[in-house]
């Protein structure tokens, strides 16, 4: 299969001088299009970092990234806001969303971002609300929304514009465990559906749910094995 | 950039969702805006209202007096020279000497200080009085010295109760000696003309009188300090006044001694515009430092929603938005809450002159109208604009420029 992901020997240091963390010392990663991986680690360990990096929200210290084939390692600010809009569809920890705009409006965010016109983000907005279950709550804030409601409208936000990779920081570190499966089950769904999913996790559990579980300590990658 | 109508949209969405903020960042650009406007406004309007007032009566009246040389040297204006003037200077419809004095007088209803100018039968012209009843003295009464006189109808209504006053003596009493005159013509005030005279309580009662009859006082009434010459609309006054001063000079044989000056309206007026300047650049600065003090207003409001916002900044550019994106969000949002303040603040400015000139017109009797001219309303509101734009964006800038994982951990 096509290499979606590719990462050589990229060193993340924060503070360098005296203070200098080393959040990801050295690291080698290869992912295939289609791919479901886990990346586990304790508080610290440096996933959040990778993320990141593999997400263009940050650059690193050295080392290269290809994503899709184009090292975009050395892109500068305009070019990463362009690789995030059309490559990655984010969820994180804490949901990210704007409060004061509707779970649709919240969704068409990336559309517009993208130029897409009204009628067609509209379409797709609600396309991916209704993928996630949400038919009946586009037009409520997030503050009228439970947690799970809440990441969900972030998963739709991830998907609506149909990017190849989804990156997910700890998506149900925040959520019961009710939510935390249903959640699990609609990132499934997605991987199913074709979608190229990568998920950070410090909860073994949820990591077992993955195709491919990538173990990282100290800012290195310490296993990389496949679930059976 | 094809996506304006959105940004456009988004920054209404705001505007809405944090109307309290939304009120105060527009609130100093009101008080800013309204404020300049207002006292602009009436400062024109004041000087429109005078000058209209001083250009009806005054125009082509021209004063000449003797300079402090000429005192020294005696050269004082004389009787004949007056009718030089009158005869000789084309353009020259009248000359008056102006010579006056004071005295007392008491009637029923009580004493009054009068205060008598004498001229020609030409002082007619400077008035600003229709006759309202009888005539004017006539170029007789000058030649024969007779003690007649013209008042205005308030002051009769002041000396006798009524304005019914032709024929009826006042018994002027001047440095001891009294003499009767007879009163020959009321006159009427014209309207409009509160600026230019105006009326108060104790104020004395003012008589015009042929000059010649203060020859029954005991003194010669004939060598003046200024006469006072009209000219007729055809005329430069620049040029009757050349005249006037040559011909003078001629018959005093004092060429190029500077004995006589000119005090023309148009001078007066000059003068007057420019006591009103000052005063209008005065409150103007007033004005200013408030627009200012509203723009500071604006900067803190957008400064502190800005730091608000940083993490919905790190939001969008991790959803893709560029920094200019990010930029136009903020740009129409300031642009919108300063285009709507500054149209608010226009409107209050306008509806505050337009109250302010109301009152002054009715405590002066005197109409008004505020002036509004477009640069005041243009400039005031580009300033403002331009404080609100620039300290929206410039925070505004600062933030989009973090990266989306910076914005993202501030909260
Ligand atoms: N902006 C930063 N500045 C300094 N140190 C940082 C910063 N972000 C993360 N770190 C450090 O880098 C290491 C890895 O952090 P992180 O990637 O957030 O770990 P994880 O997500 O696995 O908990 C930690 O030691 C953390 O303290
Ligand atoms: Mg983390």
């Amino acid at each position: 299969m096509d290499s979606l992901i590719s990462v050589r020997d990229m060193c993340k240091i924060y503070n360098p001088g005296e203070n200098e963390v080393r959040a990801l010392d050295h690291v080698d990663l290869e992912i295939k299009k289609g791919e479901f991986v886990a990346i586990i680690g304790h508080s610290g360990s440096g996933k959040s970092t990778l993320m990141n990096m593999l997400g263009c929200l940050d650059v690193p210290t050295s080392g290269a990234y290809y994503l899709s084939g184009r090292d975009v390692s050395a892109l500068k600010d305009n070019q990463l806001s362009e690789i995030r809009n059309q490559e990655i569809g984010f969820i994180f920890q804490g949901f990210n969303l704007i409060a004061n705009l509707t779970a649709l409006e919240n969704v068409e965010l990336p559309l517009i971002y993208r130029g897409i016109g009204r009628g067609q983000r509209h379409k797709l907005a609600k396309e991916a609300l209704i993928q996630v279950g949400l038919q009946k709550r586009m037009e409520h804030k997030p503050s009228e929304m439970s947690g799970g409601q809440q990441q969900r409208v972030a998963i739709a936000r991830a998907i609506a514009a149909q990017p190849p990779v989804i990156l997910a920081d700890e998506p149900t570190g925040n959520l019961d465990s009710a939510s935390t499966q249903e959640i699990m089950e609609i990132l499934k769904g997605l991987h199913e559906a074709g979608h190229s999913v990568i998920l950070i996790t410090h909860d073994n559990e949820i990591a077992e749910q993955a195709k491919r579980v990538v173990r990282i300590l100290d800012g290195k990658i310490v296993e990389d094995y496949v679930n059976t | 950039m094809g996506n304006i109508i959105e940004y456009v949209k988004m920054a209404f969405k705001n505007i809405k969702a944090n109307k309290g903020r939304s009120f105060l960042t527009m609130l100093g650009i009101i008080i800013g805006i309204s404020s300049v406007i207002m006292v602009m406004a009436v400062g024109d309007g004041t000087a429109n209202a005078m000058n209209s007032e001083v250009e009806d009566l005054g125009t082509g009246q021209i004063s000449v007096y003797c300079s402090d040389d000429a005192i020294n040297a005696e050269a004082w204006i004389t009787p004949e020279d007056v009718a030089a003037i009158k005869e000789s200077i084309t353009g020259v419809e009248g000359a008056t000497p102006q010579d006056g004095t004071s005295g007392t007088t008491i009637t029923g209803k009580g004493e009054f200080s009068v205060t008598l100018s004498g001229g020609t039968e030409d002082l007619q012209k400077s008035l600003n009085f229709n006759m309202k009843r009888g005539s004017y003295f006539t170029s007789v009464d000058v030649e024969e010295g007779n003690r007649v006189c013209v008042i205005s109808n308030s002051d009769a209504k002041r000396l006798f109760g009524s304005d019914d006053v032709v024929g009826m003596d006042i018994e002027v009493d001047i440095n001891g000696i009294s003499g009767s005159y007879r009163i020959v013509g009321v006159t009427e005030q014209k309207e409009n003309t509160s600026f230019v005279s105006y009326t108060y309580e104790g104020m004395p009662v003012s008589i015009e009188v042929p000059y010649t009859s203060f020859n029954y006082f005991g003194w010669e009434s004939d060598s003046f300090y200024s006469v006072m010459v009209f000219s007729n609309d055809e005329a430069s006054g620049e040029d009757v006044a050349q005249d006037i001063i040559h011909t003078l000079e001629t018959r005093h044989q004092c060429a190029g001694e500077e004995y006589y000056q000119i005090q023309s309206f148009q001078d007066m007026l000059a003068e007057l515009n420019s006591m009103l300047a000052i005063v209008t650049t005065f409150i103007s600065c007033v004005a200013a430092i408030s627009l200012v003090v509203g723009g500071i207003g604006v900067m803190n409001i957008m400064l502190v929603s800005v730091t608000e916002r940083t993490r919905e900044i790190g939001i969008r550019k991790s959803l893709g938005a560029k920094t200019s994106s990010i930029l136009m969000q903020f740009l129409a949002e300031a642009a919108i809450l300063t285009v709507l303040g500054g149209i608010i603040g226009i409107f209050l400015g306008l509806l505050g002159a337009m109250g302010a000139c109301s009152l002054m017109s009715a405590s002066m009797g005197s109409v008004i109208h505020p002036g509004i001219k477009a640069s005041t309303i243009l400039g005031a509101t580009l300033f403002s604009c331009g404080i609100g734009v620039f300290f929206g964006i410039y925070p505004a800038r600062k933030a989009a420029k973090l990266s989306p994982i910076e914005a993202l951990r501030r909260n």
